[in-house]
């Protein structure tokens, strides 16, 4: 799964300078929203597990709902606000929700997979224009899209979705989930972005289902095959030879859980008004229906977020914790315990220290 | 050139936003401002920001800025055209 909390941001200039400033307060600047887990395509690889009807028995917030709850975090300092699912266009009120967002003065991104996009849809975005819209490719080829999203006819309409956001000239990212499925398409994808002019990036971490389920880790490329496709793009492996230079000696600080800035800079919501620390740590909730954000982040996260190491925490003795990401939302989807070293993203983190870094 | 006379408003298509003592303006529709870009304003800017209602005029706007801040006139008056101009050319405020 992507963290959206490092953000990669033309504002990030602004960001740096503000945070700056507010040393040793907790501020909401970051923050995103599951508007549904619901979706239109039935991936085969996907973490939400009821992308069908979204969770039986549980209402998603309503219209209303959620437009307090944003009021309640632009006034708590959030600028930056991720929209996300399931698939988002699928509300029927998604415009509503974005503009009232938008109204708000949050600097918004959208996440979605481009099927639903409609020329109506794609005037609004162009009129109030999102900070970028991110659209998930699933292969390069119409057979490998859908074999991956189970819809037919559902890679034209990505298609489709991408031009009409490119038509407007809104700011896109393609981005995609490398896995089994369409691993031998990745170049591919990236060759299409290219043609388009737009950015291209993929993620092999495949995680766990949010409910337990290990599916989607089955499809994950096999650590030798996730390295060896760093090592043949030059650039990629020159950004991770340089990122493991500049964490080289990482000493873990402290003896805090969470050492991220989840729950210090950012925040997740679910689409029933469950606030987390982020979309990964889903075992601790505060419920935004019953209580209010500012309770949220002010009493309820800080807990969550001041656990302290149990025990031997091996991870915390390992200078490659920085390239891997293991964190304890991660080890909790995997394992559905927050300190266990997650396999794949070691394997994948040693291999590349020592096939990008180690060899040279 | 700003008069002292003139009267501004802002445009609803500018978001203020106050986040951890800094205000902020974030543009929100398409030819408003730079979409890429968020627009800092001093205390004496946010300030003049408040006053952009329609209804006071720029003398009104320096005379209030002088009474809270520790300003001379020319000097007021000076930052407070400057800022206009900058505000009306990212279309923040437009002239009533």
């Amino acid at each position: 799964m992507d963290c959206p909390y490092i953000p990669e941001l033309t504002y990030s200039q602004f960001g740096k300078s503000l945070l700056s400033r507010i040393p040793g307060n907790r501020i909401p600047i970051s923050g995103s929203l599951e508007l549904t887990f619901r979706c239109n395509l039935r991936c085969q690889h996907c973490y939400v597990s009821h992308g069908h009807t979204g969770i039986p028995g549980q209402q998603e917030l309503s219209t209303s709902e959620i437009q307090r709850i944003i009021d309640e975090v632009v006034d708590a300092g959030c600028l930056w606000f991720l929209i996300t699912g399931g698939e988002p266009l699928v509300r029927r009120d998604f415009l509503d929700i974005y503009a009232y967002a938008k109204r708000k003065g949050l600097i918004l991104t959208l996440f979605t997979n481009g099927t639903l996009i409609t020329p109506r849809i794609a005037d609004y975005l162009a009129e109030w224009p999102p900070f970028k819209v991110e659209i998930t490719l699933y292969g390069a080829t119409q057979e490998t899209y859908e074999r991956v999203t189970g819809i037919k006819g559902s890679y034209a309409r990505c298609m489709r979705g991408i031009e009409l956001l490119l038509e407007r000239g809104l700011n896109l990212n393609l981005k995609t989930m490398l896995m089994t499925l369409n691993q031998h398409e990745i170049e591919d994808m990236r060759a299409f972005a290219d043609s388009l002019d737009v950015s291209f990036r993929y993620d092999a971490m495949l995680n766990a289902g949010l409910d337990g389920d290990g599916r989607p880790t089955s499809f994950r490329v096999p650590p030798q095959e996730v390295v060896q496709l760093d090592l043949q793009d030059q650039g990629r492996a020159e950004e991770w030879r340089s990122f493991i230079q500049r964490t080289k000696g990482y000493q873990y600080p402290g003896d805090n859980l969470y050492v991220c800035g989840a729950g210090e800079r950012s925040f997740h919501i679910d689409p029933y008004g469950q606030l987390y620390l982020c979309m990964m740590v889903r075992y601790a909730s505060y419920d935004l229906r019953s209580g209010c954000f500012q309770e949220g982040w002010g009493q309820f996260l800080p807990q969550i977020r001041s656990q302290k190491i149990e025990g031997d925490y091996i991870c915390s003795q390992c200078e490659l914790m920085p390239i891997c990401g293991q964190c304890p939302g991660w080890s909790y989807i995997e394992y559905g315990e927050t300190q266990k070293p997650v396999d794949y993203l070691c394997q994948v983190a040693h291999l590349r220290y020592e096939s990008l870094y180690e060899s040279l | 050139m700003a008069q002292l006379d003139y009267c501004y408003q802002k445009d609803p298509d500018m978001v203020s936003r106050e986040i951890a003592g800094e205000v902020i303006l974030v543009p929100i529709r398409r030819n408003v401002g730079d979409l890429e870009s968020v627009y800092t304003l001093n205390e004496t800017a946010a300030l003049a920001w408040t006053l952009f209602d329609g209804s006071h005029t720029v003398n009104q706007i320096q005379a209030q800025i002088i009474s809270e801040y520790e300003v001379d006139e020319d000097e007021a008056e000076r930052d407070l055209i400057e800022l206009i101009q900058q505000l009306e050319e990212i279309g923040a405020i437009a002239r009533v």
